[in-house]
């Protein structure tokens, strides 16, 4: 099993360099792995690229540290209170529906082109998934442990933090795992579509002019970190939930 | 017979562990006010086994989770030890819920020990307690495994033990057999007896199965369907301890006909 995983990920990689370099693909558009990774050395020496690193990662943190607060809050309100549950949740399922970045433009006529109106706009797109996620979290507790867990006579506070949180803890988890994914695709949106730094602005730009080993060096860049976060919180999901089958 | 039985205790008045007076109780339903339970007086006494029966959503589950303390009724009174139950108090009444109501983040030791971790409770004795109480319903040596690792019979075996570490009056049971395949079902009815004659708990116990109510019982109570009310009280006066062999004397196919008699007059 890994080492098929592994004998899969080294024919990419190898065809990813020998297709270009024979000849059979068109290097102009797909430059050899070697190249691409050469590239990128060369441009993580440069200070733009470390400034569009910088901007990119604190507008994803930002935007981050807003969403899932109150994603989180307004979820838990839909999913304990059943009257502000039946106001919203019929808008929120409409919205949530719409592709987000319909609204990009409002975002720019309100915030201008800068690091608050990626903020912005990336905290609009994640607050919904987190509000659905987090609803679902609160609607996973079976009533059979609240009703335990009184008997034995829990307090309010033992409730949320001896039952609820463990009960929801893999869920949770999975929650901030897919809203950083949204997360970050609305943050890479905003910069390729209006920008003036950050490392979608770069991406976009190497593209329009058709560079396309920096192209792909961003894309591997990026990827990285992303993969990155991701398997991070998977292995936490995975550490937290040895107890489920 | 039965005042033989009760030899040892029949100088004093037999004291009452849970009364319940002219207990109604009305709910909210889509269609307007519902009465799920209707002028219930009954009176359980101390150390008895009280099983109750009856029709799906006749409200008995409702009655017991009132005992517990859980909910609350309309109207009526209802005492455990003389005092009413406003809020569940674990020192008074023990709970036994319907099967998979153990936490599975938790082991078996830390789920029996999960009523007095909420009280604070030094963290050896805790252990100590629970892995005496795992011993006493027959689980030496699992103490460290997680539910999804037990067998159905094992977690009710848990939950016995978890509704017993806080060394509660009344021991309430919810069908805490009802998932169980048959032979488990009457082995754990016959460990449940071993357990109360052990501990001389009040019991009562929620069950759909007439046998299992004739085996374990000393007095089932049978409920209507809904509006819930008490139509029967079937005193079993079959010795104790009871045996696999009673099942197939005529006394007790007598009283389980008889309950049936009445289960079946309310549909």
């Amino acid at each position: 099993m890994a080492s098929a995983r592994a004998a899969l990920l080294f024919a990419l990689l190898a065809a990813w360099e020998f297709l270009p370099r024979s000849g059979l693909m068109n290097p102009e558009l797909l430059p050899p792995l070697s190249e691409v990774l050469t590239t990128l050395w060369k441009l993580l020496q440069r200070s733009n690229v470390h400034a569009a690193i910088g901007v990119t990662m604190a507008e994803v943190a930002v935007a981050f540290l807003i969403a899932i607060p109150l994603g989180t809050l307004l979820g838990v309100l839909i999913a304990e209170k059943p009257y502000l549950a039946d106001i919203f949740k019929p808008l929120l399922f409409y919205v949530f529906s719409i592709p987000k970045s319909v609204f990009l433009p409002m975002f720019i006529l309100v915030f201008g082109i800068n690091f608050a109106q990626k903020v912005a706009y990336a905290a609009f797109t994640t607050t919904f998934v987190v509000i659905m996620s987090a609803a679902a979290c609160v609607e996973s507790v079976k009533t059979e442990y609240i009703e335990v867990a009184r008997s034995c006579g829990a307090s309010r506070t033992q409730l949320i933090l001896r039952v609820y949180v463990p009960s929801m803890l893999p869920m949770l988890l999975e929650t901030i795992r897919i809203s950083m994914i949204f997360n970050f695709t609305a943050v890479m949106i905003a910069e390729m579509y209006a920008s003036r730094t950050g490392i979608g602005h770069l991406i976009a730009n190497w593209g329009e002019n058709f560079q396309m080993p920096q192209l792909f060096a961003g894309i591997v860049l990026l990827s990285v970190i992303a993969i990155f976060f991701n398997e991070s919180v998977r292995w936490l999901e995975e550490r937290c939930s040895n107890w489920r089958t | 017979m039965q005042q033989l039985a009760n030899l040892d205790g029949d100088s004093r008045v037999q004291a009452k562990a849970i009364e319940v007076s002219r207990l109604s109780h009305v709910y909210a339903g889509i269609h307007g006010e519902v009465l799920a339970l209707e002028d219930i007086s009954l009176q359980v006494e101390s150390g008895k086994f009280t099983v109750i029966v009856g029709p799906s959503g006749c409200g008995k589950t409702s009655l017991l989770m009132m005992m517990a303390g859980l909910r609350s009724q309309s109207s009526g009174e209802l005492l455990c030890h003389g005092a009413p139950m406003p809020q569940p108090d674990p020192n008074r009444v023990g709970v036994v819920f319907q099967e998979a109501s153990l936490f599975p983040w938790l082991t078996a030791a830390q789920n029996v020990e999960f009523p007095l971790s909420l009280r604070a409770d030094p963290k050896a004795a805790r252990r100590q307690r629970a892995l005496q109480m795992l011993s006493l319903v027959g689980l030496d040596g699992f103490a460290d495994r997680y539910p999804h690792e037990l067998s159905g019979g094992m977690k009710q075996r848990v939950s016995i033990a978890r509704g017993l570490v806080q060394d509660p009056q009344v021991l309430l049971m919810d069908e805490p057999f009802a998932a169980l395949d048959e032979q488990t079902r009457m082995t754990m009815g016959h460990e449940l007896l071993r357990i109360w004659a052990t501990t001389s708990k009040t019991v009562v116990f929620i069950t759909h199965s007439l046998t299992e109510a004739v085996y374990l019982a000393d007095e089932v109570l049978v409920m209507s369907a809904r509006p819930g009310r008490i139509i029967d009280r079937i005193a079993i006066d079959l010795p104790r301890p009871r045996t696999y062999e009673m099942m197939a004397s005529d006394k007790f196919g007598g009283l389980r006909e008889r309950i049936w008699q009445q289960i079946r007059s309310q549909h």
